[in-house]
């Protein structure tokens, strides 16, 4: 189909739709004046039976628990599905110098840029890991901290170089965080049935008001989802910079 | 509707509407990045700090990376490019 | 007035739409398709959205006291991060048929045109 077609197609398919997104448009409540069943009853029910203060975290991870292990699974499989497209016409290997664009030089990394690395990586890694553990407290969780955690490894990549972020950052440990958090959320889901409660069942003691440990269930399958999101995070990274590097000899098709 | 609210959804049809007609595609990771930015400040701006600090991390930091990554990769791998 | 929110959704919506039609380079047409996605994003915030309410984290203010809705808002807190997992397969596709085809426009790469 020509683009002059297509255009055609997609103007009449739109003045048809047209009336049925107006009435749409006619029947929607009033911005920010109408009944939120749902919400209000996990506001007025989460705190006291959950002992958690952040309702997003107890939605994600406990009333919505399940959901969210398929969310855990389709992340598992966009990142498993990338690096197999990946590494299938790159192979295994990692290239040990820089592909360059024609003779174009490679700037050197200034020292300024070292050292401000040096003091923000660390930093960020520590915060990332704290978004991560206070995710039933106060705003984020396992998904932002994961991925503060997943891009502020690159941070390691800007300021040492590429080998000495490929060393100090092995994609081994890559894949082991990403599987081995998924598999920790869907344990703890089988660790409930154990107990002859149903899948994802709330069954560990739920703490006090405003500890770290408070929720039962919550910080586990919330510190499996922070793993496998930087795992999953770190891995995307670094299968997408090592397409920019130069293929070993008889590597590329 | 507050002043702030419209002005912030205007904000961010603007910055929607940039990222679609940057029709070069470095250019546009740029656009991108602002455009995650300002879902960030209306997120934040609707009451919702958990999906703002998604969206500050994934929607201007990660994906414009990873475009970036991909047409340096692109650029790479076609050295006779004709741009 | 009321119904900036809704028209806003289906604005980044449509725009986007018409972005994949029109485009003519693979990484382009992630881009509009992320727009397309961040419709979604600020029409389920926006119908979650109460005047006058906090947020749904009961740290700072006591539990009880008026809040947006939670459930919206952890649908697109998990859609955000693992949509940004999709868009990381899909250019994962176009870098791999840069590959083998040499182009990333969709007019070059009709099936029976080799």
């Amino acid at each position: 189909m020509s683009p002059r077609a297509r255009g055609i197609l997609a103007t009449l398919a739109a003045l048809a739709l047209a009336p049925g997104a107006l009435a749409v448009l006619r029947a929607m409540p009033a911005f920010g004046d109408h009944p939120l069943p749902y919400g209000d009853a996990v506001n007025r029910i989460a705190p006291a039976e959950r002992i958690v203060s952040n309702m997003v975290t107890a939605v994600n991870f406990d009333l919505r628990g399940f959901d969210t292990l398929g969310e855990e699974v389709m992340l598992l499989a966009a990142v498993v599905g990338t690096v197999v497209v990946l590494r299938g016409s790159r192979g295994e290997g990692v290239g040990d110098r820089p592909a360059t664009c024609g003779d174009r030089p490679i700037p050197p990394r200034s020292e300024a840029v070292v050292l401000l690395c040096r003091i923000i990586a660390p930093l960020t890694l520590l915060y990332g890991l704290y978004v991560v553990l206070h995710a039933q407290l106060t705003p984020g969780g396992g998904f932002q901290g994961g991925a503060i955690i997943g891009s502020g490894l690159l941070l390691v990549w800007v300021g040492e170089g590429y080998n000495a972020w490929r060393r100090l950052v092995p994609g081994v440990v890559l894949h082991a965080l990403e599987g081995g958090g998924a598999g920790l959320y869907a344990l703890m889901g089988f660790g409930a049935m154990l107990t002859g409660a149903a899948f994802l069942t709330n069954v560990l003691p739920l703490g006090e008001w405003g500890s770290i440990l408070s929720g039962g269930v919550i910080p586990v399958v919330n510190f499996g989802v922070g793993l496998a999101v930087s795992g999953a995070f770190g891995m995307l990274f670094l299968e997408f910079l090592e397409e920019t590097r130069e293929p070993k000899d008889g590597e590329e098709p | 509707m507050t002043p702030l609210l419209a002005g912030l959804l205007l904000l961010v049809a603007a910055t929607g509407a940039g990222v679609v007609l940057t029709r070069q595609p470095r250019r546009q990771v740029m656009a991108m990045a602002a455009n995650g930015l300002a879902l960030t400040v209306l997120f934040t701006a609707l009451q919702a700090p958990d999906v703002a600090f998604s969206q500050l991390v994934v929607g201007t930091a990660a994906v414009p990376l990873l475009f970036l990554a991909v047409l340096a990769s692109i650029r790479l791998h076609r050295p006779e490019e004709k741009e | 007035m009321s119904a900036l929110p809704w028209l806003v959704a289906l604005w980044l919506f449509a725009i986007g739409f018409y972005g994949m039609m029109t485009s003519r380079h693979y990484v382009h047409l992630i881009g509009c398709l992320s727009v397309m996605q961040s419709g979604t994003y600020v029409l389920l915030l926006a119908a979650g959205f109460r005047w006058g309410a906090g947020p749904p984290i009961f740290s700072d203010h006591p539990p009880g006291t008026p809040a947006v809705d939670p459930v919206v808002q952890a649908l697109v807190l998990t859609d955000i991060v693992v949509g940004a997992a999709v868009t990381a397969l899909l250019l994962a596709l176009a870098l791999q048929l840069h590959k083998r085809r040499g182009t990333l426009d969709p007019e070059e790469l009709k099936p029976m045109r080799r």
